[in-house]
């Protein structure tokens, strides 16, 4: 099987990796020991003590706690949203553009939805201000839960590594 | 690789620059040939070139500079040029087009951001990407100017935009200015006037600068193509040409007295000095579908397969009728042309590709990488660490492991079945030969689906075609591939391995020039219409046989030196392929020449097709006009050698070697190919030995050689 270098995946974490490297990644199946090296790569880049268990965005993870071993969705900066089974979207700082001079600001005049149909609701960390997610529901429609991870599945059947430990 | 008492003179020379191995061949007046093979150089291709004709010579004992003076004839085809343009290493170009289109160059056509790709790939979006353009928007300048479809001048030129245009791409460091205006095939008065601007403003600034119109060059319609192709010729050629003159020069100063000619993408060939040096961007491959051509005129072969198993590819072209289809919008390094190019397809799997497993469907994958010149992990030196199908091969018993590349280096057994084990056989539960044979096995289904495929999606039955073999790796697999299909024969020639540069040695001198018109006649119509498409036609022949004319004037021919063949490109009016037609008329004008136009077409129709689906109810429409011309020049001759029964000679015979199949080792008899004679029989298990490639019977099938060293291999029913 291609094996990759820790740093061959850290540049791929960081969008550097080169071309050639890249594109054989894309093509081939991917190698048993990618999720391992990625969330080492990961792991690297975030100053929380905190273990990252699953990567859930860009700045976003579920992370086991240092503290009290509980699994946790945890932003960068290391701000907590709850436990991962919640909607973290329900602890974050909301901005809702449902106006149609809250639309000009990101899009052209008259390119934007009309925001009877549709508004756009986006979820910030309340410590750093990272953007982590943006919604675009109808006005009424409630906070979308996007997903719960079976993680304990993922990590024995996926991609056989030992689930780390979890508090209840 | 033959040695022969009488001494005769060496006429023709073929030469396959490829990315890892310069081939040459050279071939004597009585048909003796000799396959040479030396390291390639890209700092200086003519060295690698030179090399190779002195491992080649040796076979006869002979020198480069006693043999290059005698040569009648040679003919080069590489990759340098492709891979300038993959490397993006040619001239800083400039570019005119209409204003408002000037990012259409950057754009380029969606499907060249997966060109080339597998077909995995090509569904998966996330691996498209769009390759840096050959100019930048930065060296692009629009003029006001706009033909309409039907080749109207509905916005005129503005000269002093185009001057300012000029002066700018000077000012950016342009080398060259290439000039494409929209449905300039149409009409070309614009973009000419826009050239003569150019050349007048370049003058004037005292700048001496190429500039190339596309008119002047390829004038077809697909604007992305021709644009594509313009640019081509100018960032790349003129490098190009640049190149051949070392080599040319080198031959000269060994004192070759020929002119040095090179493949073109139309399976002719042209001179160095050609002005269009952007249709040599390919032509190793198409050099086997040439040699094809000629080893089936000397053997009766209407209907060939050609099929040409390299390190990373397999690629196969028909030829039909004696000839072969060409494709006049190709792709070549990612990008469309409009090119006259040797219709060929191509499958990433060849002999050198890796092999892996699938970790979740445990499925053997082939390539689409693969090992190249590293050959695989066999090879200690080559650093490799993953299975490659050259590894199956050895553990097997199909290469020899001592006398890879005639003894150049040594493979380890061993080392190819500790990673199989660990990569492919543990991990499936299998021995490490059936693991190995597991992969042959799936290699070989591939290819023989695809040839299949090839011939039956195109309307052929497999029985009507003789199966051509070759390609360093080809005689290895033709058992595997051809098994079942069931062709004809099946031929495997004794210089597979320096088939291509045998093929170019094969080559007609031969320029071709295209362009594009549009004709449109109804089934009925009255004879004045169809004059008028004759008269249209006829103009656009003539166009095209200055420039063709031009071409042989420059290496010294007198035009009446030149054959001239004309064709055209005819379709069912609204249908969507057309078809290249040689034309049964020497000159198109009257109603009667129409209606022979017209005969051909529909004779041709009805072979390629059926009879019953001719529609000429539709009407006729001619898309293009074909000018070739060519002249006469020395090709190789086949060896005659007389018939020496069945039996081989005992010194052909080296042995035996352990041999696994169909789940058992058997003993395979071991040959030496060059001490095989015309008539020799074979029957598998078996292996045939030379230093560049290896033949391989297996049980089941058996081989007989002719009197012009070609393998015929058959299934022992």
């Amino acid at each position: 099987m291609s094996a990759y270098t820790n740093e061959q995946v850290a540049h791929l974490v960081e969008g550097s990796l080169d071309w050639e490297t890249t594109f054989r990644m894309l093509s081939m199946p991917k190698d048993n020991s990618r999720f391992e090296q990625y969330l080492k790569a990961l792991q690297a880049k975030v100053t929380f003590p905190d273990k990252i268990v699953l990567p859930l965005g860009p700045h976003l993870y579920i992370v086991q706690s240092a503290k009290t071993k509980q699994w946790v969705t945890m932003c960068d900066c290391g701000h907590e949203f709850g436990d991962y089974r919640e909607n973290w979207k329900l602890n974050a700082a909301i901005y809702v553009r449902d106006t149609e001079e809250a639309m000009t600001e990101v899009y052209p005049k008259l390119m934007a939805p009309d925001t009877q149909w549709q508004v756009y609701r986006e979820y910030y960390c309340p410590t750093c201000g990272t953007m982590h997610d943006v919604e675009a529901p109808t006005p009424w429609y409630p906070v979308i839960h996007d997903f719960e991870p079976d993680i304990e599945a993922f990590y024995k059947e996926w991609v056989g590594l030992p689930v780390p430990e979890k508090a209840a | 690789m033959e040695v022969q008492q009488a001494a005769s003179q060496v006429q023709v020379m073929g030469i396959d620059a490829g990315g890892t191995m310069t081939d040459t061949f050279f071939v004597r007046a009585d048909g003796r040939f000799v396959v040479g093979k030396a390291q390639s150089n890209p700092g200086d291709e003519s060295l690698a070139i030179f090399n190779s004709s002195q491992d080649a010579l040796a076979h006869w004992g002979r020198e480069v500079d006693d043999v290059y003076p005698e040569l009648v004839t040679c003919v080069y085809s590489g990759t340098a040029m492709l891979n300038r343009i993959l490397m993006r290493k040619g001239l800083d170009v400039g570019l005119i087009c209409n204003r408002g289109f000037e990012q259409i160059h950057s754009m380029g056509r969606a499907l060249q951001s997966y060109l080339g790709y597998a077909l995995e790939d090509r569904i998966h979006l996330n691996t498209h990407r769009y390759d840096e353009p050959l100019v930048p928007v930065s060296r692009t300048r629009g003029v006001t100017e706009r033909t309409d479809v039907q080749g109207k001048v509905v916005i005129p030129l503005r000269e002093d935009e185009v001057r300012q245009a000029t002066r700018e791409l000077v000012e950016a460091g342009s080398q060259a200015i290439v000039i494409c205006l929209l449905q300039s095939h149409k009409n070309e008065v614009s973009e000419q006037r826009a050239r003569d601007v150019v050349k007048d403003e370049l003058k004037k600034l005292k700048v001496d600068v190429p500039v190339f119109a596309s008119v002047d060059y390829y004038p077809s319609r697909k604007e992305s193509h021709r644009m594509n192709t313009t640019i081509l010729e100018a960032y790349g050629a003129e490098p190009s040409r640049q190149t051949l003159k070392k080599v040319s020069d080198r031959f000269k100063k060994h004192g070759a007295k020929f002119d040095l000619r090179v493949m073109a993408t139309h399976g002719g060939t042209i001179s160095w000095k050609a002005k269009e040096l952007a249709r040599t961007i390919v032509s190793g491959p198409i050099g086997g579908v040439i040699g094809s051509k000629l080893l089936g005129e000397y053997l009766g072969d209407e209907n060939i397969a050609c099929s040409d198993i390299g390190g990373t590819s397999f690629d196969v072209a028909l030829i039909t009728k004696g000839s072969f289809a060409i494709k006049s919008d190709p792709d070549m390094a990612r990008l469309v042309l409009s090119l006259p190019l040797v219709a060929m397809d191509s499958v990433g799997a060849g002999a050198g590709s890796f092999v892996r497993l699938d970790p979740y469907s445990k499925s053997i994958k082939l390539g689409p990488d693969s090992a190249g010149y590293r050959v695989g992990t066999c090879w200690p030196e080559s650093g490799l660490d993953t299975v490659s199908v050259s590894d199956c091969h050895v553990v097997l018993g199909y290469l020899n492991p001592d006398n890879f590349l005639g003894g150049a280096i040594k493979l380890d057994v061993q080392r190819a079945r500790d990673h199989i084990k660990a990569q492919i056989a543990d991990p499936l539960g299998l021995s490490v030969e059936d693991a190995a044979a597991g992969v042959i096995e799936l290699l070989d289904l591939t290819l023989s689906e695809y040839l299949r495929a090839n011939i039956s999606a195109k309307g052929y039955n497999p029985a009507e075609f003789t199966c051509f073999s070759y390609g360093g790796a080809g005689p290895v697999h033709t058992y595997g591939y051809t098994e079942g299909v069931g062709f004809k024969d099946v031929v495997v020639p004794a210089w597979a391995a320096g088939f291509s540069a045998f093929g170019c040695a094969c080559a007609d001198f031969e320029y071709r020039y295209d362009k594009s018109v549009d004709l449109g006649v109804a089934q009925f119509a009255a004879d004045a219409d169809k004059a008028a498409a004759c008269a249209s036609l006829q103009e656009a022949w003539e166009e095209l046989a200055v420039k063709v004319i031009d071409e042989f004037v420059i290496n010294g021919y007198k035009p009446e030196d030149v054959l001239l063949i004309l064709g055209y490109k005819m379709q069912y009016m609204g249908q969507l392929n057309d078809l290249e037609i040689v034309s049964p008329v020497s000159t198109a004008a009257t109603a009667a020449d129409w209606d022979q136009i017209i005969d051909a077409f529909e004779n041709t129709y009805g072979r390629v097709y059926a009879n019953s689906a001719r529609s000429p109810e539709l009407g006729f429409s001619i898309t293009g006009a074909i000018l070739r011309g060519m002249v006469v020049t020395q090709k190789p001759v086949l060896p005659e050698d007389p018939d020496c029964g069945p039996t081989p000679p005992k010194e052909a015979y080296l042995g035996t070697r352990p041999f696994y199949r169909h789940k058992r080792w058997v003993e395979a008899a071991l040959w030496k190919m060059e001490s095989l004679k015309a008539g020799n029989h074979i029957v598998g298990p078996a292996i045939i030995e030379s230093d560049a490639t290896t033949f391989v019977v297996p049980d089941g099938f058996e081989t007989t050689v002719d009197k012009h060293r070609l393998f015929h291999l058959k299934e022992v029913k």
